[in-house]
């Protein structure tokens, strides 16, 4: 049977125009989608059962025992932590952060290790974005900052920028400028109108001297900026103020280096000048799938929108201090509950290694890297495959994802319902 | 009165423990005084052995010396209003949050948020201070607004970040940006640091060490002289931030100024 209009269940982009034809409890095409979508959905590294470790080994459990070991290992706990919830739909994160609650838990999202610092600029000054519908109809000049979509995010320039035709721009290939800012010339910089090659470190540095730019100070500005000379920096701004409708697209080139939040914030104060002149808006590149959805759920119900600590009962935000990998390279947490994340493969080695000090479980479909720090996996259905849910695309866009068969592993919230249950029996009223 | 508190061995010593309650005022009254271990509440005698020795009639009369393993208690000294705390070893983050006046010494090294928006006051910290020392919380406009941080070594990034008012020294080096922010208030950096003063709006900063990195937005306008440890420096004034208003003032010590912008 193909079904039509499937949702890809893998980056922020949550393409929606996938065709995924099944078979019984095996999907056997996919069209539409890029290869990391194809790997997504063809991929075979799925548990069958729940496991424990069992000595130097595994051994198999039931989802019943497994689970209940589990509430037992977080109501244990002094310091448990509650982290992923990216790869999951949104009704899963609720009960998750509701599980947080009655056990006084730190609950983290994987923006941890992305986007924090985009939050927190959103924090200080604001967000000028919009949707991905407004920028394929509108934007005359795209700039990829510090992010490299080819590889990272493969259809995002041909659904939304430079390969997609929009309402005001028939030729969006030729009227659309391009520019990629990098450290390195990627795959992307490659088919820029303009590269813009900057020292690593050297962001914050290149951000100010263009908003000094807009502002019209150009005397102020040196012959080189972080390795970008004087003519490039008056090229690129006379291109921005050019647009009639800017976007500025980052990544964690962005985010996660020197400086951090304040790149970010330099990049939004800059599109605010930008406004002044023109319509300009800035935009995370969200990179797992339904973190944006993590950030939202989070803010519904806590206030804050990741690193939240319940440890007193009401919830306290703190990034650098309350941040899954702050709290693991501290070794502060003594049990850990990985939902819909690979934190094994994705955190420094001291948090990896602590999480392998500590009772830590994985409710996750695949075996990954985490699966060899955990002593518990319970095996759940993929979001968008064989479980339903809402997500959140990387732009803010609420899509709800589909069932495409129904398969034999209970859903992440099939799971998380059950281990609150057991939870609050044991808590107690 | 002089309390100390020395800390008992802990089944888990790397669960931090947080205790605002340890400030003098809430000694003076003997309440019941409770921390947090993790999720759990704990009475203060729980995680201390307490002595106390002496009257005291009003919370300056009230002296909290701190001893043991102490890198690890939290917010320590949080919305303190008279007395003084002296920590024998290090602090754990947020030591002197909020706090308004009496003074605060901490003998080894400080972690993050030291002195975060505090409104006056004095903490003297011999050791190092962690990230965001004198800085303010995620989200605030203000930082510190009155007061005076005296770190003797070196302090991490985003140091006096939105500082607002008070004074801050750190006699040491600075990490990335420091001053980031800045909208008035003195900072003073003994050493080194990068990138200092990123979008300030207002405020004095002096660098008597190397500047890395000083960021391209920042106007020449002069010489001056200050004075640094009873020594007479020439230093060169720079005007800034200006991506944003550019009324702050950034003062470097003459030969050790410019690098690596270009
Ligand atoms: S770009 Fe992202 S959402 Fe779209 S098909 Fe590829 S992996 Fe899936």
């Amino acid at each position: 049977m193909k079904i039509e209009d499937v949702v890809c269940p893998f980056c922020g982009c949550l393409c929606d125009d996938l065709v995924v034809e099944v078979e019984g409890t095996r999907i056997v095409s996919v069209e539409n989608g890029c290869t990391l979508a194809n790997e997504k959905f063809m991929g075979d590294h799925r548990l069958k059962t729940p496991i424990r470790r069992e000595g130097k080994g595994w051994k198999e459990t039931t989802y019943d025992e497994a689970i209940r070991e589990t509430a037992q290992i977080l109501c244990d706990a002094d310091r448990p932590l509650l982290y992923g919830w990216s790869g999951t739909h949104g009704e899963a994160q609720s009960i998750g952060i509701h599980l947080a609650e009655i056990l006084g838990a730190l609950v983290d999202n994987t923006s941890t290790v992305c986007h924090g610092p985009s939050i927190l600029a959103i924090q200080e000054v604001g967000h000028p974005g919009c949707t991905l519908g407004q920028v394929k109809n509108r934007a005359d000049v795209v700039v990829y900052w510090g992010t490299n979509p080819i590889d990272a995010h493969p259809r995002h320039m041909s659904r939304y920028t430079t390969f997609a035709d929009g309402f005001f721009l028939k030729d969006a290939f030729r009227d659309r400028k391009l520019i990629v800012v990098d450290v390195r010339k990627s795959e992307s910089a490659n088919i820029a109108d303009e590269f813009v090659r900057i020292q690593p470190g050297g962001d914050y540095a290149v951000l100010s001297a263009l908003r000094a730019i807009v502002q019209g100070k150009r005397s102020i500005i040196p012959p080189s900026v972080a390795g970008v000379s004087r003519e490039q920096l008056f090229r690129v701004a006379d291109l921005f103020l050019s647009a009639k409708f800017g976007a500025i697209f980052f990544g964690l080139g962005l985010t996660m280096s020197r400086g951090k939040s304040k790149n970010i914030r330099n990049a939004i104060e800059l599109t605010e000048e930008l406004n002044r002149h023109t319509k300009f808006i800035i935009s995370p590149m969200r990179g797992h799938w339904n973190v944006y959805g993590s950030n939202e759920v989070f803010t519904w119900i806590t206030g804050y929108p990741y690193a939240v600590d319940f440890a007193r009962g009401i919830a306290f935000y703190n990034p650098g201090e309350t941040t899954s990998v702050d709290v693991l390279s501290r070794k502060e947490c003594d049990a850990c509950l990985v939902v819909a994340s690979d934190p094994g493969a994705h955190f420094p080695k001291a948090c990896a290694e602590h999480l392998a000090r500590i009772p830590t479980v994985q409710i996750d479909p695949h075996v990954n890297a985490t699966t060899h720090l955990s002593r518990i996996q319970i095996p759940v259905a993929v979001t968008g495959i064989d479980a339903e849910g809402t997500a959140y695309r990387m732009d803010g866009v609420p899509i709800r994802t589909r069932m495409l068969f129904k398969g034999n592993y209970p859903s992440d919230t099939a799971v998380l319902e059950q281990l609150y249950a057991i939870v609050k029996e044991i808590k107690g009223p | 009165m002089r309390v100390i508190l020395r800390t008992k061995p802990r089944k888990k010593p790397f669960i931090p423990i947080e205790a605002e309650t340890i400030i003098p005022q809430n000694f003076l009254r003997k309440n019941d005084i409770r921390v947090y271990e993790g999720n759990k509440e704990r009475r203060l005698e729980e995680i201390f052995y307490i002595t106390a020795e002496g009257p005291a009639v009003s919370p300056d009369q009230v002296e909290i010396v701190l001893s043991g393993e102490t890198g690890n208690i939290k917010r320590v000294g949080e919305y303190m209003n008279a007395g003084r705390i002296v920590v024998e070893g290090d602090i754990g983050m947020h030591c002197g949050n909020f706090m308004s006046a009496g003074e605060i010494i901490i003998k080894g090294n400080a972690d993050a948020w030291l002195g975060r928006e505090m409104r006056g006051g004095t903490i003297r910290c011999e050791g190092n201070a962690g990230h965001y020392c004198a800085a303010g919380y995620r989200g605030e406009k203000r930082g510190m607004r009155g007061g005076l941080v005296d770190v003797m070594g070196s302090a991490g990034d985003f140091t006096a970040e939105y500082l607002s008012g008070g004074e801050v020294r750190i006699h040491g080096d600075c990490g990335d940006l420091p001053g980031v922010e800045m909208r008035g208030g003195t900072l003073t950096i003994g050493g080194h640091c990068h990138r200092p003063c990123g979008n300030m709006t207002g405020g004095t900063c002096m660098v008597f060490g190397r500047v890395y990195d000083l960021l391209p937005t920042f106007r020449g306008a002069g010489n001056e002289e200050r004075e640094y440890r009873g020594q007479r420096c020439q230093m060169m004034l720079y005007k800034g931030d200006t991506a944003n208003r550019g009324k702050g003032s950034l003062l470097v010590k003459k030969n050790l100024n410019r690098t690596g912008t270009d």
